[in-house]
């Protein structure tokens, strides 16, 4: 959260965005577009179809370097960290004692004793303090929030257009891993990792580099990528059925009422949040996030009320028209009972109910 | 942006045509500009009695909802039926078929508290 006297940062493409028309919006401390003068759909589309192009400098980087980090962070974590390989990116979540989440991030790690973590913007301050918090032997963090630039493309035509600029063959890359490299001659991480459900890398590299990458990218060939916002972001991601934290993940809301289970190690010997998130598995009966089709033109949209057998019982936690499907889609939080796919339930909206329909995550796969 | 002759406008950015006894009532470009890409409009039932600045339904972009009021009292007498299969008639032309209601006009003085188009370019220029 943004301390009301804490002055909005801008990231190194702030000029950039001006000058493509771009709104501004404050997000996670920083001055970020949240669309261009295109819109949202015509940038989701250029994901979905093409390519887009995304400034994500206002999420926090972290350095983790020493021989302990995979030991140590396996103890903060519930996804397994010391067994991912160099070149390899994972995605887990810090959880506080009682199983909620503090905060949902990627790990890439660059070699045996180098990492990069990310963490959300909104976040950071939070992370940080937590990570310092609890010291591992063998460990040594550096905080780079703003100070290093993330630039992600996404979309089917994301390799043709990326390549070009990087010295290594980031075509033969698989998906989740991660290698550092020379990107239009300077030193550069380059990580096929995304947050809208199609193929597209992420690049990290030095705030003053920022600029001339994405000026290359946006002059690149016949079709350019298009510059996306975050408003078409989280629609894209919505439909993916990816979580954002403060939305399907709250310090009271953790990963297992999330449906993201597959991602806490119950095999790893201790790990903060374990006993907690083992005992709701164990009960069974937690209320927990699921996917929402509307039959209606009303979109839903978070906090909305969610109603079973005509008694409010849930809550909306994000909602959208989604552009790929056509159709209003929603999360929502859910008793157990009303959580499987095809439950009639309604969307209470300005006072009137609009029936819906859960369904299996996510809304939207790409073909591929 | 347009700014219409022949129009009057709200502060809220609707536009009003008055023509005899009824007024047409619709949103401006400079307010479907700021929205975005409208998904859903929720407009007022024919028949309903509307005031002056009063609250009367909400217009939905991929992103946002936002409040409309209306911007001159009267009786809804005829409502744009185009607009609930193809909301995004207000972003493509606000100021013609994508028109929103019509209002059976009420009090004739109520004009008088609308901007005049020149007024209404001022107040989007300071925006």
């Amino acid at each position: 959260m943004i301390d009301s006297d804490e002055t909005i940062r801008r990231t190194a493409l702030w000029e950039a965005h001006r000058a493509l028309g771009a709104r501004m919006v404050p997000f996670g401390g920083f001055e970020m577009p949240v669309q261009y003068g295109e819109g949202i759909l015509k940038e989701h589309d250029a994901v979905r179809h093409a390519a887009g192009l995304f400034d994500l400098s206002h999420m926090a980087q972290f350095e983790l370097r020493g021989p302990g980090v995979g030991a140590w962070a396996d103890t903060l974590t519930v996804n397994n960290v010391a067994t991912i390989k160099p070149g390899v990116a994972r995605y887990n979540i810090f959880c506080n004692e009682a199983g909620g989440a503090h905060d949902d991030v990627i790990f890439y790690r660059l070699d045996e004793e180098r990492w990069l973590l990310v963490v959300n913007a909104a976040n950071a301050a939070k992370m940080w303090a937590h990570l310092e918090a609890h010291p591992g032997p063998g460990v040594t963090l550096t905080n780079r929030h703003g100070e290093r630039a993330l630039i992600a493309i996404q979309g089917p035509r994301s390799v043709e257009i990326l390549r070009t600029f990087v010295d290594a063959d980031i075509a033969a890359m698989k998906y989740y891993t991660c290698l550092e490299t020379r990107v239009r001659g300077r030193d550069a991480i380059v990580a096929r990792t995304g947050y809208t459900g199609e193929d597209g890398f992420e690049v990290f590299l030095d705030s003053d580099d920022a600029t001339d990458l994405w000026d290359a990218l946006l002059a690149s060939g016949p079709q350019p990528p298009a510059p996306c916002g975050l408003g078409a972001r989280d629609v894209l991601r919505l439909e993916a059925g990816m979580p954002l934290y403060g939305h399907e993940m709250t310090e009271t809301l953790g990963p297992i009422q999330a449906q993201l289970g597959w991602a806490v190690k119950f095999a790893k010997p201790a790990f903060i949040g374990k006993d907690a998130l083992a005992a709701q598995v164990a009960a069974g009966d937690f209320s927990r996030i699921v996917g929402l089709v509307l039959d209606g033109k009303v979109p839903a949209r978070a906090g909305y009320p969610v109603l079973v057998d005509g008694q409010v019982a849930g809550e909306v936690r994000s909602g959208s028209l989604a552009p790929a499907l056509g159709k209003n889609i929603a999360t929502a939080l859910v008793p157990a009972a009303a959580a499987s796919a095809g439950t009639r339930i309604g969307v209470e909206i300005r006072g009137t109910v609009h029936p819906a329909t859960v369904v299996a995550l996510p809304f939207y796969k790409r073909s591929t | 942006m347009p700014v219409p002759a022949g129009l009057l406008y709200s502060k809220d950015h609707e536009w009003v045509k008055i023509e005899g006894e009824v007024a047409t009532v619709g949103i401006t470009d400079y307010a479907q500009a700021s929205l975005g890409d409208i998904v859903y409009v929720e407009l007022p039932r024919m028949g309903a009695t509307l005031a002056q600045f009063g609250n009367i339904g909400v217009v939905e972009s991929v992103k946002a909802v936002s409040d409309l009021f209306n911007p001159i009292g009267g009786e809804v007498v005829e409502v744009n039926k185009e607009l609930e299969a193809d909301p995004a008639l207000l972003n493509r032309d606000p100021f013609a078929s994508g028109w929103m209601y019509k209002v059976k006009l009420a009090d004739a003085g109520e004009e008088a508290n609308l901007l005049a188009p020149d007024k209404y370019e001022a107040l989007i220029a300071e925006a």
